[in-house]
């Protein structure tokens, strides 16, 4: 599990344009990046907001609905978001040219 | 008068009673007992009169000119005598008539100053009556006939009642009659006798009677009084005991008791405040939604637990444990959300090749009458195979975006050491959904029909295997043929699955660069080799370097099976030889055709057509059989080395051919018998060749390998997938029956008697 872990990551790291990859655990906490330390800190508690934001509302629509991914576009780049209970994934790709 | 006998006159007029002097005494009397009624007022009273002494303040107010008395005087009893005689009234009062002239008598009631006003008849009789001794004989009268009911008659049954009740009774008795000590005594006696008791009253009815007839004259006859009198004495002594006496308004009593009020007190205790700690939340609909999804999880568990023991045992042991479940589930979340992330990023990456792919027909295919052309899409490649060539290449059956890449070597002086099976999806063009790598180069793969997750791939070591893609890259294969005895000592050229053994094993068949066909059995844990056929040379035997004279085989380098008929297949060789073969026969071929002057790369049948296939070769040739012709319907020579040829799955007459000069040919024999629709360079062919190509079933694409490891997915344009337009006369038909007229006729005009297989040997100006 923690090889294939490794081996996604680094195979999502390599795709074009993909300028980081974060594993947020449960609390909110970043357990794996490809980023500086202190931006994945950033990107991690920042999106653990957001996320938990954007879940309440999916679910407060419709109880048995639940929210699976977040796409955050921006002028800049694309942000990724891979919610679930117990961790958080996120990938920030920059688009091609 | 005692209140017996009250009810009992009818239209009684109570005397009139004036007060004189001779009474005097008697109402000094009645005065003191008023007083002492009024000492035993009861409490209530008392508190009533005191409640209301806020209303007017004691003060009293004294006329100025009141008269000083002095305290002696005021303190003197004045005596007020009531008697029965009105003293104003003048008993022969006269008048003078002036009529008459003379003084006449005042015409008056000769009973003094009594009028009746009101004479009213009342129910009650006299108890003494005829008619009341004969309603008491009947029973009647036992009880009273107030209002009080039946609770009242029964208290009253008690002799101490009887006393009780008479009390208050006796002062009315005494003030309308002049009091008599006798009848004070009577009064207070303990248990009157009784005999007395009635006695008295009855004497008393007699003197009121007495009385009134002496004053008034009373209306009321006086024989109706008189006669009870003397029976009522008598009869009284014997009903006496049985009756109670009647009810009527004297004859009650009303009593009222307080009960001591208690003085009110409050006592007051402060405990220690119970701690207290703020709590917020908020309950969002979603937060509720779960909680009761839990609690109907819980009770479910619950209803579970009920279950018989014995059950629970069986499930437990193949539970496993909630942690394990739990680690399972989250490993495969993991799994599921970075694929979709993957999507995500390569959807970004490759979003014009997508929107080609969906969208972009090439629009000058309108203008080219019969020409087309295929466009690039996606590049697949694996890194770690960018020296390889693409050995064999194949689209799922099942999953249309997926297909198998074998990658090998084709280069025999320069080989690699390792090989490497491939699944790409068109979804992720960067990376293949899985990859294995093998310690020999991977020639040939079939993907199984049945189950689209088993590959069987054959190698250059001369081993067979099976992988299975769902499971984990540790345990890269199901089955190999290492340990088995009769595996391949050449190259295994081409492999095949076919149809299931009878037991219900799997099998595939393989052929190899040493001359046999073997069928594998996938047993469980192995597999199980039987060699069908071995192919043999018209070569004569030649003498081995210790003089034995060795035969040898022919080299197997393609196998296809016949589409409907299982056990006929044919066989290309390296020395151009096209067999048919049938498993029946392990010796001999069933046909054979010189079909090509070099090694057979590829036969394919036709889809539509069981009897047509195709062949490609190295000796640059495409050709198109008929079963059971031994020239070619069509051949073509695309001036390169053929490294495959597929018939279109969409149409009967498209099939498409890959050459090692690096373009791909597109032939519709119904556009054009002698030229392809479509000559397409894909790679340049100075470095690279192409080797193989596969159609898609459903998208209009195509995918083809070259010898760097890469592959390509082309589209096909408008014109290269024409489909067939049903004739007017029958629009109901079907596509794959119009593609079978459509190849049929093709095939009329082609087998005709004047028929020469000479449309080949046609370089093309294009080339």
């Amino acid at each position: 599990m923690a090889n294939e872990a490794e081996e996604t990551v680094r195979k999502l790291s390599t795709h074009k344009g993909v300028a980081g990859v974060i594993v947020v655990n449960g609390e909110g906490i970043p357990i794996k990046t490809t980023l500086d330390n202190h931006v994945s800190v950033q990107y991690a508690g920042l999106m653990t907001a957001l996320v938990d934001k954007a879940k309440a509302v999916v679910r407060d629509l419709d109880p048995s609905n639940d929210l699976t991914f977040l796409r955050i576009r921006s002028k800049k780049s694309e942000v990724m978001v891979a919610p679930d209970k117990e961790f958080i994934l996120i990938v920030v790709q920059n688009p091609v040219e | 008068m005692p209140p017996k006998k009250l009810p009992s006159l009818h239209g009684v007029k109570m005397p009139t009673i004036w007060p004189t002097k001779s009474s005097e005494k008697s109402i000094g009397l009645l005065l003191k007992k008023l007083k002492q009624k009024e000492a035993t007022k009861s409490r209530a009273n008392l508190a009533e009169d005191e409640g209301l002494d806020w209303l007017k303040p004691r003060a009293l107010i004294k006329p100025d000119d009141q008269e000083e008395v002095s305290e002696a005087d005021l303190e003197e009893e004045v005596g007020r005598v009531l008697c029965t005689v009105n003293p104003q009234w003048v008993p022969d009062e006269v008048a003078y008539h002036y009529g008459r002239a003379m003084f006449v008598a005042k015409p008056k009631p000769t009973y003094g100053k009594a009028y009746p006003l009101y004479i009213y008849q009342g129910t009650a009789i006299r108890k003494d009556s005829d008619e009341a001794k004969a309603q008491i004989a009947a029973g009647y009268g036992m009880v009273g006939f107030d209002d009080a009911g039946p609770k009242r008659a029964k208290v009253k049954k008690s002799a101490a009642d009887e006393e009780e009740e008479e009390e208050p009774e006796a002062e009315p008795a005494a003030a309308a009659e002049e009091a008599k000590p006798e009848e004070d005594a009577v009064v207070e006696e303990e248990k009157p006798t009784e005999v007395e008791v009635p006695a008295e009253p009855t004497e008393v009815g007699v003197e009121g009677d007495e009385t009134v007839a002496a004053e008034g004259g009373e209306e009321a006859e006086p024989e109706q009084k008189e006669e009870p009198v003397d029976d009522g004495s008598d009869e009284v002594l014997d009903i006496k005991p049985r009756v109670k006496k009647l009810a009527n308004q004297f004859n009650f009593c009303e009593r009222a008791a307080l009960t001591y009020n208690f003085p009110r007190r409050s006592v007051d205790t402060q405990t220690v405040p119970p701690p207290r700690a703020n709590y917020g939340a908020t309950a969002l609909q979603c937060i509720i939604f779960d909680f009761y999804q839990e609690d109907y999880a819980k009770k479910l568990k619950e209803k579970e637990e009920e279950k018989p023991k014995r059950l629970r045992k069986k499930a437990a042991k193949h539970a496993k444990s909630a942690q394990q479940i739990h680690d399972e589930q989250l490993a495969q979340r993991i799994r599921e959300a970075w694929a979709i992330l993957e999507r995500l990023v390569n959807q970004n990456i490759y979003d014009d090749i997508a929107q080609d792919y969906r969208y972009w027909d090439d629009p000058s295919d309108e203008f080219r009458e019969g020409m087309g052309s295929l466009l690039p899409l996606w590049k697949f490649q694996f890194d770690p195979m960018r020296t390889h060539a693409v050995c064999d290449i194949q689209w799922n059956p099942h999953y249309q975006d997926l297909f198998a890449v074998a990658y090998g070597s084709l280069d025999f002086t320069n080989q690699q050491k390792e090989g490497c099976l491939c699944m790409y999806s068109i979804k992720n063009p960067a990376y293949p959904e899985y990859a294995v790598i093998t310690e020999s180069p991977i020639i040939c793969l079939d993907v199984y029909h049945e189950i689209p997750y088993l590959v069987c791939v054959g190698r250059y070591d001369g081993n067979v295997c099976v992988y299975n893609a769902q499971l984990t890259l540790e345990s890269s294969y199901q089955y190999k043929s290492d340990s088995v005895k009769d595996k391949h000592s050449n190259i295994v050229w081409e492999v095949r699955w076919g149809a299931r053994l009878i037991d219900g094993e799997a099998s595939f068949f393989s052929i190899s660069g040493d001359g046999r066909v073997v069928q594998w059995a996938v047993m469980p844990g192995e597999l199980q080799a039987t060699t069908i056929i071995t192919l043999s040379s018209n070569v004569p035997p030649i003498p081995g370097p210790d003089g034995t004279m060795i035969t040898i085989n022919s080299c197997g380098s393609c196998i296809c099976f016949h589409p409907e008929k299982a056990d006929i297949f044919l066989v290309g060789t390296e020395d151009g030889m096209v067999h048919t073969c049938s498993l029946k026969y392990n010796k001999n071929y069933v046909r054979s055709v010189q079909g090509h002057h070099m090694p057979v790369y590829r036969i394919h049948y036709n889809h539509y057509n069981n009897s047509i296939y195709a062949s490609c070769s190295g000796d640059w040739r495409v050709k198109i059989w008929e079963d059971g012709r031994d020239e070619p319907l069509f051949m073509f020579e695309l001036g390169s080395p053929v490294g495959d040829v597929k018939w279109a799955p969409y149409s009967s007459t498209v099939f498409a051919a890959c050459t090692a000069d690096g373009k791909v040919y597109v032939y519709d024999l119904n556009v054009n018998k002698y030229r392809p629709i479509c000559i397409q360079a894909v790679v340049s062919k100075k470095t690279k060749k192409l080797t193989r190509l596969d159609f898609n079933t459903r998208l209009p694409v195509i995918v083809c390998g070259d010898t760097k490891g890469t592959c390509h997915v082309l589209k096909l344009s408008p014109n290269l997938r024409v489909m067939c337009k049903p004739p007017k006369k029958a629009q109901g038909v079907d596509q794959r029956t119009l593609q079978i007229m459509k190849l049929d006729k093709l095939l009329s005009l082609v087998r005709d008697p004047p028929f020469t297989p000479g449309v080949v040997d046609e370089k093309f100006e294009e080339d």
